[in-house]
């Protein structure tokens, strides 16, 4: 039947999923076996960013990998991201910059750029990352508030 | 900016928002659309037999639909399924649900499908090869048709020093609301009950009566929170077919939108072709003609309005001394033209203001003078003869002017400052009702209405109520009902939501302070106030605990509650100018006026927006964070319109990009510096005269750009969007 | 039911087997997933069984003097973070970031993009102007192959049932550049892009063109006008001139012939300035 089971850890908890189909997306394990729906579906076709989650820190399009493909790995979604002290900043930096309207695109926002800012801390200039944010689409802010936020996460870095 | 909070940032900022995608129900069923393989044609047969052979699928049909007997041609027009005819590609035939969405995708896949195929009808100018004739109203490519004339345009033009006569051409934009619609419906054969990520709750009730045939009375519908509306999530859509397989399968039923499917399916700006002749007089428009062509697909509920409305705002906010204008909806093979965010104006606007451009470079004049002479006067009429109240667009315009001088006098070689002008009236005439409930530790706002995103349910409505009764936001709370326990709304669309049913608060809050005055045997205005924790109505010297102003039965109710109604705002044009089709009244005189710095890549034709600055008549602000916010998004949404965004159809009727790949919302590196300013004074028709803001801002984009790049380059691109193609083939022209 | 069956090999050797084993059944190697799963789910690739190249060793890099060999599973993060590739390479580094996001370039991996053939690849441009080796490993051992003949066309490479890409090898760092223009400049598909690189060894300039169908392809014409060493403003024009005559290049939604070709010539242009401007 080609579905088996998958060990991943999911924002620290071990979370072991049964009878998981070969095909089946990592956004779909988290939202409808893991009730984490905090990771959006947006597009489902790596064009949008809001189904970004952290595997083992690097983020990922959840839409674009087998769940199978990540077996072993910890994953991070907006769930558990502010138990990190990097998404814990980012979160505060989005919420005090007001940088989020309609909240669809947020989830993404906040693992994609704490998964930056922990990859590569200070060393990027903002202007690499709001270029590397380009791939996550965001339609009501117009990005300002957002921008704004990510300048005010990277000087709030320790 | 204010550093208050929005009430639900936690929430969303935790990932803890339930939308429309993320609903489930246990033993829910996932559904999905058949829809059909080609663009036109005659329906021979639409066979379930085969997906409903398959284990756990239920299928409906159009014969699974109740009779359209009875019924308006609102709902003859559109309807659920296709059922002799095709009319637009992808138009829906059957819908199935099964256990897993992958077995109603299997299911969809079983159903077979003979379609008598005709060659698809798409673009408006093969239709109407020359402009349409005398006549051309009643062909069946017409669904409708707007005329007004006054004064004696022909002679104008005859004794005109100068005629300036365009054609300009815009593009299908799509709404890009990032979450696709999505709903879950229960039906147990005597309520018809669905959770939905909606715009307008009561709007789908409405609909869901007449499609399904049933008394609102037994439908309820509630609202999840709305990742991004922007007008495509207004009436019913998918409530309908989950509620026929929740009827069918005696089960919950989630139906959500691909991304794909939201390109296909969805009900938005369709292609236009305006002209635009403009006489000149000794300086001055002596007469304009307008005409129209604007593609409506398959047609639409109150298509009248799409070109009724949108003619007003090709004449724009100026002077016109005699003016003939003439507007066609056309059908096209199209899913049917809907909403997007201020439909179809920032359009009208990018041609208006690129024409009065052309003119004021014709006669020699200052673009920004031009237009600051003709501009309607307060007190004035407009052209359709509506009297001009609360206009706030000549002080913005001389705000922007300024601003514009000293970025020009800043800008480097090969950059080019342009002003744009959008005006508008929000959706101030809808009605709405709400209710408010004074308990013991705050005043709560009962809604049907959900926050969409812009803030305006959850910080729009509370600023109101603050304001009014005097308590802190903190003590304002809006709880969420169903439509059959919240008070009746049109829903949150039109720039409407803080003007209109921010009106009815307010009226609500008066009613309850009023009885507050009562009890208090005040004979002052009584504001409450937080005393050491608890809530006080203070009225002069008088105040007393609001624990000791309700009644035992009011504390156990949970409060005293208060009703307040808006009824909207009206207007009327002068009818005896209209010679067929129907024209409407502006409710509100509201607009912006834009600036902006750009940056021609002349070999390429590529722009770079370097600064943008937007001045808006906003009545009064409300919430100046979220009034902030509104403009800052409206005008990254009107860059995408400006520069990458084009729904491109191709002849067969098939949509050549539906995908974020290929249509091209901005991204974050496509964001300039924006300045916002908002002029205020000019009242308008809501509480103390807010006027809705949501809207105006994306108005003066494209006109706002082009105006730019042509400053910069010498490029008059009369084609939205402004690709770099579109710039570099503008600048070979010369 | 899965769509198809996921094979998680640990070595090459297995890879290799299972790939055979189903080769008449319709199979997929999958490394990133990035591209592959989107054309599973839409039925572009009709694959029985999908064979995960995830245990191979191959996230590799290694230094051999000159040479830089990339591990076909590398992700392209690791690339583009990697300090001494922008330095020796960095039109390669130019392209890696013109490859989606770093969500995207966390999963996606060189050997995923060549293996893939996209018309739109944003990588091949440079890589043929780097002189990129694509070494493979079959039933019968390795073998090498230049990138300009490993590549077919759209979606089509050389590659054998049963083989897989181990490695890309880059002969000698290169001042490079890679330059694109789109509709919408940042995360589009490019109407046309251009790579150019100076070989410092040879004295020889390499010139390609991308977001061409069926794929990108060097443009020797253009390379040999700009002759050995650093072009003369009119060999710089004679090149602009023979890339937009030689340019393979079609209308489609992106773009008209007649605009694309102009932009090959401009982008060319700045493509060799910027090279230059990375002359050590």
């Amino acid at each position: 039947m080609s579905a088996s089971s998958v060990r991943l850890t999911v924002n620290g908890a071990p979370s072991p999923l049964a009878e998981v189909p070969h095909d089946e997306r990592l956004l779909d394990s988290l939202r409808w076996r893991l009730g984490l729906k905090g990771t959006k579906e947006g597009c489902r076709t790596g064009n949008c960013g809001a189904c970004t989650v952290l595997v083992d820190g690097a983020s990922t399009l959840s839409c674009l990998t087998l769940t199978h493909e990540v077996e072993g790995a910890a994953v991070t979604t907006v769930e558990g991201v502010a138990d990190d002290p990097v998404g814990a900043r980012v979160r505060a930096a989005f919420a005090d910059a007001g940088a989020l309207q309609c909240g669809y695109c947020t989830p993404g926002f906040l693992v994609a750029l704490t998964g930056l800012l922990r990859e590569e801390g200070r060393a990027a200039p903002v202007e690499e990352l709001l270029e590397e944010l380009a791939s996550n689409l965001c339609r009501c802010t117009g990005y300002s508030a957002i921008a704004r936020a990510v300048k005010d996460a990277r000087e709030r870095l320790p | 900016m204010s550093a208050v909070r929005r009430p639900d940032a936690d929430l969303k900022l935790a990932g803890q928002a339930t939308y429309g995608t993320d609903l489930d129900a246990p033993g829910m069923l996932w559904a999905a659309l058949v829809l059909a393989p080609g663009p036109r044609g005659r329906l021979r047969s639409v066979d379930l037999s085969a997906a409903r052979a398959l284990p756990g699928v239920v299928a409906v049909g159009a014969s699974d639909v109740p009779a359209l007997a009875g019924r308006g041609e609102r709902d003859a027009e559109r309807p659920l399924f296709a059922d002799a005819q095709v009319v637009y590609p992808n138009q829906p035939l059957a819908a199935v649900a099964a256990p897993t969405l992958e077995r109603a995708r299997a299911a969809v896949r079983a159903v077979r499908v003979d379609l008598a195929a005709e060659p698809a009808v798409t673009d408006l100018e093969a239709i109407f090869p020359e402009w349409p004739g005398s006549g051309a109203a009643s062909s069946p490519h017409v669904a409708a048709h707007v005329h007004a004339r006054r004064g004696d345009v022909d002679a104008a033009f005859g004794s005109a020093d100068r005629v300036v006569r365009e054609t300009y051409r815009t593009a299908s934009v799509h709404q890009v609301a990032l979450e696709p619609h999505a709903c879950l419906a229960e039906a147990d054969g005597t309520t018809w009950r669905v959770r939905t990520s909606t715009q307008s709750p009561f709007g789908v009730r409405e609909d869901l009566s007449s499609l399904l045939g049933v008394p609102e009375s037994s439908i309820v519908v509630d609202g999840t929170w709305v990742g991004g509306g922007f007008g495509g999530k207004g009436a019913s859509f998918l409530e309908p077919y989950a509620l026929l397989l929740a009827r069918a399968s005696g089960r919950p039923v989630k139906l959500a939108l691909t991304y794909r499917e939201e390109f296909l399916l969805g009900r938005t700006t369709l292609p236009s072709v305006i002209r635009l002749d403009t006489a000149v007089a000794g300086g001055r428009i002596a007469a304009r003609r307008v005409r129209l062509l604007l593609d409506v697909g398959t047609s639409l509920p109150g298509r009248d309005f799409a070109t009724g409305y949108s003619i007003g705002f090709l004449l724009g906010p100026y002077q016109t001394p005699a003016f003939e204008v003439e507007g066609y909806a056309v059908r096209t093979n199209k899913p049917a033209f809907g909403p997007h965010r201020a439909p179809f104006a920032p359009q009208c606007a990018f041609a208006l203001e690129s024409h009065l451009e052309e003119v004021a470079h014709q006669v020699g004049a200052d673009p920004g003078q031009f237009r600051a002479d003709h501009l309607w006067v307060e007190g004035g009429t407009t052209a359709m003869g509506q009297p001009v109240a609360g206009f706030g667009i000549p002080a913005a315009l001389a705000q922007a002017r300024a601003t514009a001088a000293r970025w020009r006098a800043e800008a480097p070689a090969g950059h080019g400052v342009g002003i744009g002008l959008g005006f508008w009236s929000t959706g101030a005439g809808a009605g709405g009702e709400t209710r408010v409930v004074l308990s013991e530790r705050g005043l709560t706002i009962l809604e049907g209405e959900r926050e969409i995103g812009s803030g305006s349910v959850v910080v729009g409505l509370a600023a109101v109520a603050a304001e009014r009764t005097g308590l802190p936001r903190e003590r304002v709370h809006v709880e969420y009902g169903d439509t059959a326990r919240a008070p009746f709304d049109s829903g949150v669309y039109g720039s409407r939501t803080v003007a209109a049913l921010g009106g009815a608060v307010d009226e609500a809050c008066r009613s309850l302070l009023a009885t507050l005055a009562q009890r208090l045997g005040a004979t002052v205005p009584v504001r409450l106030e937080v005393d050491a924790e608890q809530l006080v109505a203070v009225a002069g010297s008088s105040h007393r605990p609001v624990s000791e102003l309700l009644t035992p039965e009011e504390l156990r109710a949970g409060g005293l509650s208060a009703d307040g109604k808006h009824y909207g705002r009206s207007g009327a044009i002068d009818e005896s100018i209209v010679l067929d089709g129907t024209f409407y009244a502006f409710t509100d005189f509201s607009g912006a006026v834009h600036v902006a710095e750009v940056a021609v890549d002349v070999e390429t034709g590529g722009v770079t927006v370097v600064r943008y600055a937007a001045f808006q008549d906003v009545g009064r602000t409300v919430d100046r964070a979220s009034a902030h916010a509104q403009v800052e998004g409206a005008v990254v949404m009107g860059l995408g319109t400006a520069l990458t965004e084009e729904a491109i159809w191709r002849d067969d009727g098939r949509l050549a990009n539906p995908g974020l790949l290929d249509y091209r919302i901005p991204t974050l590196t496509e964001v300039p510096p924006i300045e916002v300013t908002f002029v205020e004074g000019y009242p308008g028709a809501g509480p103390s005269g807010a006027k809705g803001i949501g809207e105006p801002p994306i108005i003066p984009v494209p006109a706002t750009i082009a105006a730019a790049v042509r400053a910069a380059s010498g490029a008059h691109v009369t084609d939205l969007p402004l690709t770099g193609e579109r710039v570099a083939r503008a600048l070979k022209r010369g | 039911m899965s769509a198809f069956e996921l094979i998680v090999p640990a070595t090459a050797e297995e890879a290799v087997a299972a790939l055979r084993a189903a080769a008449g059944d319709g199979v997929a190697a999958l490394a990133g997933g990035t591209d592959l799963l989107l054309d599973l789910e839409d039925g572009r690739v009709t694959a029985r069984r999908v064979v995960s190249l995830r245990r191979l060793p191959w996230r590799t890099l290694d230094w051999n003097g000159p040479t830089l060999t990339i591990g076909s599973t590398l992700p392209l993060r690791r690339l583009e973070l990697d300090p001494e590739v922008r330095a020796g390479f960095p039109g390669l580094y130019d392209a890696v970031r013109a490859v989606g996001g770093p969500a995207l370039r966390h999963r996606a991996t060189v050997g995923g993009n060549l293996g893939r053939s996209a018309p739109a690849s944003d990588l091949v441009p440079v890589l043929l102007t780097l002189d990129a080796e694509v070494e493979l490993i079959g039933a019968h051992g390795s073998r090498g192959v230049a990138l300009d003949r490993f590549l077919v066309g759209s979606r089509r490479t050389t590659l054998a049932a049963g083989e897989l890409i181990r490695a890309v090898r880059l002969p000698e760092r290169r001042p490079s550049a890679y330059l694109w223009q789109r509709v919408r400049p940042s995360n589009d598909i490019s109407q046309i892009a251009v790579a150019t690189a100076y070989s410092p060894t040879r004295r020889t300039w390499h010139v390609a063109i991308g977001g061409v169908a069926p794929r990108p392809v060097l443009v020797p014409e253009a390379a040999g006008a700009l002759g050995g060493g650093r072009p003369t403003d009119d060999a710089v024009r004679r090149a602009r001139e023979a890339v937009r005559r030689h340019a393979p290049v079609t209308a489609d939604k992106r773009g008209s012939e007649e605009y694309r070709r102009h932009l090959a010539g401009v982008l060319l242009d700045r493509a060799v300035a910027t090279t230059l401007a990375r002359f050590a």
